[in-house]
Formats: C-alpha cells, sequence, structure tokens
C-alpha cells in the first residue's frame, strides 16, 4: 500500500470546482427553486391584471423560466459578462443600481467596522505587550463568540431604546454608524484580538527576543518586532474576518434598518425576487473573494519574496483553558432552565397577561401573545439542540470521509470558509424555502471543514506511524487496518471535536432562525423568540432579555468548550513526548 | 537454499538514490549485520526486503520465492513469515491498544485464535520474552522503553517468523537495558533457528552479535 500522493494542483482545482458549483447555483437559482414565480412577478407588476394562463405564459417567456436550465444558466452569464445583472422581477427595475447603491452603503458600514476591529485588537493585545506575558484569550474570546445578531439586539435595546443616546434605525448620517459599526465589529475585534494575543506569548518566548533584550534593544522595538513576526501567518485568517463581516453584515443591517446589499439579499431572498437576489449574492461572493485576495496580498508584501509559502510558521500557540467550573457551570443553568421549561406548554396562549412581567406563575414573564417565555425557551431548545446535534453528526461524517482526502477536502475547505453561513442560508432559503432543514443544511455545508482539517491531520499523523506498518508486516488485510487502527484513531477526537462545536453549530443555527431563514413561527426557536421580542422590546424587555441571556450562555459554552478541543490535543502530543524523554 | 537472497536492490526517493544495487544472502540461524551512519540507506533497504516499501529494481527471495513481483493480497499470506522489530519501542506499538491485544492481534490476523488456546499462547509469548503476563494489561505508554521492546519482539514472534529485521533495536534504549534485549534476541535466535538481518549505526553493538557485518554508504555495500 503506497501511500496516496496528491498534485500539488488538486487543491487549486478543487476551489475553481466548489467556486463554479457556487456560481452555477446562483445562476440557476430560478429554475432550482421549482416554485413558479410568473404568478408573483405578475402580481408585483400590475395588480389589477387577470391572471390569466396567457397572461402567466407570457410572464414565464418574458423571464425565459420555459427554456430549461443550460440556456437561462447560460443566458445568465453572458448577460453577467455583459455587466447586466437582470430586472427586478417585484419593482421591474434593474438590479445592477440597487446591488451598487446597496454594495456602497454596506462597504462603509464594514470599513467603520473593521476599524472599530483594529481598535478593540489593540485594546487587547496591549496589555500582553506591556507584560509581555499573559493572554487575553478569555476576554477575546467571549467577544469573538458572541454572534451579531444578538450584539446588535442588545445594542439596540440599550443605547437605542433605554437610554436613547443613538438613532437606531436608518442610513441618514455619521451617528447612524455607530451601533451597527459596534454590533458588527466587536465579534470581528474580539476573533482578531485573540488571534495575536493568543499567538504572542509564544513568540515573545523565542530566543531572539531574550538575545535582544540583553543587546539592550528598547522595549518598544522588541514589541514592534513580535508584532511583525506574528502577523504574516495570521493574514489568512484576518482575511476570513473580513468575510465574516459580510455575513454579519446581513443580521446587523436587518437589525438597524439599514440598506446594505445583506439586508438587499435577504428581502429579496424572503419576496422571492431572484434576479435582485442573484446579485446580491455574487456581490457579497465578490467582496469575500476580493478581501482573501487583498490578504494574500498584504501577507507577501509582510513576509518579503522570500519567505513565501511555509517559510514563517509560527510556534503553536499554548491554548487558554477556561477554568472547567465554567463550561460545566453554563451548561448547568443553560440545562436547568431548559429542564424547567419543557414542563410548562408552550403554546398555551393567556390573553389576560400579554407581556407581563416576570411572576411566580410566569417566572421570565409572557410575550406578546401572553405565551410563557420560559416554556418558549426550553421548548425551543430541545428542536434546536437536535437540528444541531444532527448537523453535527453530518458534518462529521463529511469531515471523516474528506479527511482521506486532505487535496480535496482543502480546496473545498478555502470556498466553504469564504461562505458566510447566512449567505448560505439565503441561497438554501431561495432553493427550498426557510425552513429548519434548509437552515440544517445550510449550517451543515460550513461546518465541516473545521473537523476535515483535523481529521485530516490525525489520518495524516496515523499514516506515518510507525505502527501502522507493523500492522502491514503481519499481513493485516487494508480494511482490518482502516477499521481496527486508523478509523479509531481518527474518529474518536474527531467526533469530540464535533461535540464541542455543538454549541456555536446552535448558535448559527438561531442566527438564520433570527433573520427569518430557519424554523418558521410558531416554533418556539431561540432566535425567533429574540427576532419576535424585537417588536415589544420597549414594553417587556425580559421577553427579549431571556432569550438573548440564553444565547450569550449558549456563545460561552461555545467558547469555553472549543478551548477544550485544541487543550486535548497538545496535551496528548507533550506527554508522548515526554515519555518518549522519559524512556 | 539461502533463507533470503538480496539481489540488485534499487530505492529512489525522487532524484535520490537511496539504496544502490545492493546483494547480500542471509543463511537460516545466521546473523548479518548492516553497518552505516545515519541516511545511508539501511532503513530503507530493510523496509524494502520487507516489501513494505516496493524495491524500484533488484530481486528478494524469501527461501527461493521471488517478493517483488507479488501483488499485495498474494503477500499477504507470506508477510508473517518476516517481521520488523522498529528503533522506536513506543512508536510500533498502537498506543491504544493493551500489550495484550497487540501480542493477539497477529494470531486474530493469521486466523490463528480461538477463545481457549489464544489468551494462553498470548501469556507464553510475553513469559518467553521476559514479561511477566500481568504487563498484558498495560498500555504501551505504561511501559518502560527496555519492556515495551521486549512487547514488541514478542508481538513479531507471534507471527511464527522464520526472518526477523531488526531496524536499530536497541539504539533508543537505555545502555544498561541493551543487554538484555541483546541476550533475549541472541537466545532467541539459538531457540527457534531464525536468521537475523540486523540493522545499526554503531559496530561496537554487533560486534559479538552478528555473524558477518556489512558496511554501508551512501546507499552501497562499501565492505564486509
Amino acid at each position: 500500500m503506497k501511500r496516496p500522493t496528491f498534485p500539488s494542483g488538486t487543491a487549486g482545482a478543487t476551489r475553481a470546482l466548489c467556486l463554479l458549483a457556487v456560481l452555477t447555483t446562483v445562476g440557476l437559482l430560478p429554475w432550482l427553486s421549482g416554485r413558479d414565480p410568473a404568478l408573483t412577478v405578475l402580481r408585483a407588476r400590475s395588480a389589477e391584471q387577470e391572471p390569466t394562463e396567457e397572461a402567466l405564459d407570457a410572464v414565464r417567456q418574458d423571464l425565459g423560466l420555459d427554456a430549461g436550465p443550460l440556456s437561462l444558466l447560460g443566458k445568465w452569464a453572458s448577460d453577467l459578462a455583459r455587466g447586466d445583472l437582470g430586472t427586478s422581477w417585484v419593482s421591474g427595475t434593474d438590479v445592477l443600481p440597487s446591488v451598487a447603491s446597496g454594495l456602497q452603503v454596506s462597504l462603509a458600514l464594514m470599513g467603520v467596522a473593521f476599524g472599530v476591529a483594529v481598535l478593540l485588537a489593540c485594546a487587547l493585545v496591549a496589555p500582553v505587550l506591556v507584560r509581555g506575558r499573559g493572554s487575553a484569550g478569555a476576554w477575546a474570546a467571549m467577544l469573538a463568540a458572541l454572534p451579531e445578531f444578538l450584539l446588535a439586539t442588545v445594542a439596540l435595546l440599550v443605547c437605542g431604546v433605554w437610554l436613547g443616546w443613538l438613532p437606531t434605525s436608518g442610513w441618514q448620517g455619521p451617528l447612524y454608524m455607530v451601533l451597527p459599526a459596534l454590533a458588527l465589529g466587536v465579534p470581528a475585534g474580539g476573533l482578531l484580538g485573540r488571534l495575536v494575543a493568543d499567538a504572542l506569548p509564544a513568540v515573545l518566548d523565542e530566543r531572539w527576543v531574550e538575545l535582544w533584550r540583553g543587546a539592550g534593544v528598547s522595549r518598544g522595538s522588541v514589541s514592534a518586532a513580535a508584532l511583525k513576526r506574528v502577523l504574516p501567518p495570521l493574514v489568512p485568517q484576518f482575511g476570513m474576518v473580513a468575510v465574516g463581516l459580510t455575513g454579519g453584515a446581513v443580521a446587523v443591517e436587518t437589525v438597524f434598518a439599514v440598506p446594505g446589499i445583506g439586508r438587499t439579499a435577504l428581502g429579496a431572498a424572503k419576496s422571492q425576487d431572484l434576479p435582485l437576489l442573484q446579485g446580491a449574492v455574487l456581490a457579497l461572493l465578490l467582496l469575500g473573494l476580493v478581501t482573501g485576495a487583498a490578504a494574500a496580498l498584504v501577507r507577501r508584501r509582510l513576509l518579503g519574496p522570500a519567505l513565501r509559502d511555509s517559510g514563517l510558521s509560527l510556534p503553536p500557540a499554548r491554548p487558554v483553558r477556561a477554568h472547567p467550573v465554567i463550561p460545566l457551570a453554563l451548561f448547568t443553568v443553560l440545562a436547568v432552565t431548559i429542564g424547567w421549561g419543557l414542563l410548562r406548554d408552550p403554546y398555551a396562549l393567556d390573553t389576560t397577561a400579554r407581556l407581563a412581567a416576570p411572576s411566580w406563575s410566569h417566572p421570565l414573564g409572557t410575550d406578546g401573545l401572553g405565551r410563557d417565555v420560559l416554556a418558549r425557551l426550553g421548548h425551543g431548545a430541545a428542536p434546536t439542540v437536535g437540528t444541531a446535534a444532527a448537523v453535527c453528526l453530518l458534518s462529521l461524517l463529511v469531515a471523516l470521509t474528506l479527511g482521506f482526502l486532505p487535496g480535496v477536502a482543502a480546496g473545498a475547505a478555502d470556498i466553504a470558509n469564504a461562505l458566510p453561513p447566512v449567505i448560505v442560508g439565503i441561497l438554501v432559503a431561495a432553493v427550498a424555502g426557510p425552513g429548519t432543514g434548509g437552515a440544517a443544511l445550510a449550517v451543515a455545508l460550513i461546518s465541516w471543514p473545521p473537523l476535515a482539517a483535523h481529521a485530516a491531520a490525525l489520518v495524516q499523523e496515523v499514516r506515518a506511524s510507525a505502527f501502522l506498518t507493523a500492522q502491514r508486516a503481519i499481513g493485516a488485510s487494508p480494511w482490518w487496518i482502516l477499521t481496527r487502527h486508523v478509523l479509531p484513531s481518527v474518529a474518536a477526537p474527531v467526533a469530540r471535536h464535533a461535540l464541542l462545536r455543538l454549541p456555536g453549530i446552535a448558535l448559527a443555527l438561531a442566527s438564520l432562525g433570527f433573520l427569518g431563514l430557519g424554523a418558521q413561527p410558531p416554533a418556539p426557536e431561540w432566535g425567533l423568540l429574540l427576532d419576535e421580542s424585537r417588536a415589544y422590546v420597549e414594553r417587556a424587555p425580559w421577553a427579549a432579555l431571556a432569550p438573548a441571556v440564553a444565547l450569550a450562555l449558549l456563545a460561552g459554552l461555545a467558547v469555553s468548550g472549543a478551548a477544550y478541543a485544541q487543550g486535548r490535543r497538545t496535551t496528548r502530543r507533550v506527554t508522548k513526548k515526554e515519555a518518549l524523554v522519559a524512556a | 537454499m539461502p533463507l533470503l537472497d538480496v539481489r540488485d536492490l534499487v530505492v529512489r526517493y525522487g532524484p535520490l538514490t537511496a539504496v544502490d544495487h545492493v546483494s547480500f544472502t542471509l543463511r537460516a540461524g545466521e546473523t548479518l549485520a548492516l553497518n552505516g551512519p545515519s541516511g545511508c540507506g539501511k532503513s530503507s533497504t530493510a523496509l524494502a526486503v520487507l516489501v513494505l516499501r516496493r524495491p524500484d529494481a533488484g530481486e528478494v527471495r524469501f527461501e527461493g520465492r521471488e517478493l517483488t513481483t507479488l501483488t499485495e493480497g498474494e503477500l499477504r499470506p507470506l508477510r508473517p513469515l518476516m517481521q520488523p522489530v522498529f528503533q522506536d519501542p513506543y512508536g510500533s506499538l498502537s498506543p491504544r491498544h493493551r500489550i495484550r491485544d497487540a501480542v493477539a492481534e497477529p494470531l486474530k490476523v493469521q486466523g490463528r485464535w480461538s477463545a481457549g488456546a489464544g489468551p494462553a499462547r498470548v501469556a507464553e509469548l510475553l513469559d518467553r520474552v521476559g514479561l511477566d503476563p500481568s504487563y498484558g494489561d498495560r498500555y504501551p505508554h505504561e511501559l518502560s522503553g527496555g519492556q515495551c521492546q521486549r512487547a514488541g519482539i514478542a508481538r513479531a514472534l507471534a507471527s511464527e517468523p522464520r526472518l526477523l529485521v531488526l531496524d536499530e533495536p536497541v539504539s533508543a534504549l537505555d545502555p544498561s537495558v541493551r543487554a538484555g534485549v541483546l541476550n533475549l534476541l541472541a537466545d532467541l535466535r539459538d531457540e527457534l533457528g531464525l536468521g537475523y538481518l540486523f540493522i545499526c549505526h554503531d559496530r561496537a553493538v554487533v560486534r559479538h552479535f552478528a555473524d558477518r557485518v556489512l558496511e554501508m554508504r551512501a546507499g552501497r555495500i562499501s565492505a564486509s
């Protein structure tokens, strides 16, 4: 059994194929969605016209829907090449100007948000640089785990509604930018700060730092050199943070009614205005790809021509692990709340107690229809956790399969990483209609890459180990080796990793629910609960606060759990090395 | 008929020729040492002799049978007859399996396991390499390097081999433990009539142990 070798082009080829698949999906949206949009279009164009068969046929012919998928795709591609994005089905206007104006607004918002993110990252990293060691990990990780839609809702609630400091809706001046930019920039800043702060201590432990200090080089110069040393390997991840901004923009723009490209895409998906959706998604994809390319360019400039590829890698960061009590406590609080809520009826309407404050009969108050918030929280958790578990299992299976094909996995993971879950959710919802199944599929489509990367690394490690050669030497068949040795060494750690990602996946599902792309009312889904409570947030803040706090706890669980996934791997490697030394 | 007859063995890694037309023979009960500095192609020769890595040219005849032209399926029933013992005592046993299971595995793979006789055979093998059968319950990382290497030898013996390819079996061990493992190997050779291909980089280790020593330099046999 020769070890499989992959031509270096495999990753590139899969990358191109995946991109082509995404573009084809976008191009074929009208055909894929399968529903007859003729009636929608006819209604939108002229309300008084009778929906006769002839009129509908005329619309179909006009849209080119009866021509079949291939010619539809061909027409879309050739129009696209001429810079024509088509005509909106709903408003009948050209798509290009709407996309361009939306893009303009979003770029301004993302620019300011990126500024916020960089400032926050600097604030998180500065203490580590000053002290020369330590880490900002826990705080930064917590900020990074907060989903934008939650932060946006809380910011709207606190700064906009209660304190009344800042405008909360629209896009009429710099003041309107503050809250959206904060909601979008804080998680990104937390992530950036965490990446740098986690990598810095290991760099500051490198020998040259000691040498420079001994030679009397000033603190500032050492800090600057350490930063310069840390940044190049992290720049690709910075590119991914920027890509994440495009996904976060959808939620933030929706909450603050900012007329950006994300809100345009979401609105188009909900109203089945497919040409507008195609244009908007294309613009978002382009934005992601351009940022990725820009990140690669910056990295190349920082490194210089000599150290292009793996020339400068970072020493492995020592993961910051929260005390095991923290995830356990978070889990217990969530479990008790959910368990208590499950004993109550989430659909019982108590019209006499609408928007009631917390009391003994309704411990977390009631919502706009008089339904018990605690009950809805509890009953919302069960399907969310169930769906998240199914998604986890699916991505685990994909990861284990692709782990044996590292070349294919790398290319596909690149594209999956460039697509924020929200955008995939919009695409899936446009094809299949909004629903729990569609949301689960969307999250599954993008949640496998980190697991596949982990699996691929483990497969490589196991395949290279001497004990596997020893298996062949005793005459074991490839099936025996696969099932008794390779799979057990790979499946258990990757499954543990998948389990620890469960809260994160649940959050992604909740964010789709919040945007109306997931579970539909009256289902008590957490994201949906938060979305519904926004309507009466001034009168009944607790109805919004309960799901918001629950989601924040989930985020805390996600981040403290994920630290464990990394921690375990490192500990195992160390003990192995120690064992060899001791021998 | 020699036990092992290697002729004009060539192993290449890309443009690099690691093993360059190496030939030697080995009789049953004989120990042939292949001595040389790191990177001279000793371990590549070992893997090619075991056909765990297919040589790029040359013949490997085991008991008169040419191995390099056989398919993987045809090789599988022959593989137990020639067993490797590797340098890294921990790396050659799966960290996830108890010693008992590691020693039992060849019996199971080769269809010689039975609920009655199997465990007894494992205990006997452990005893034969000087390990108390209670060590069977342990995992590799719970053993010392020398104990682990003994377990590796027990596992190799479970296949009832006629040739052992020992790839620096004592290099990773503490000097005080080396003599014990070498004595065990010598006893086994005399008792079972095994042929040894002994790879090493320190002539002093094999001076008393090997019948013949081949010096290897840059992929070629330079002296014998």
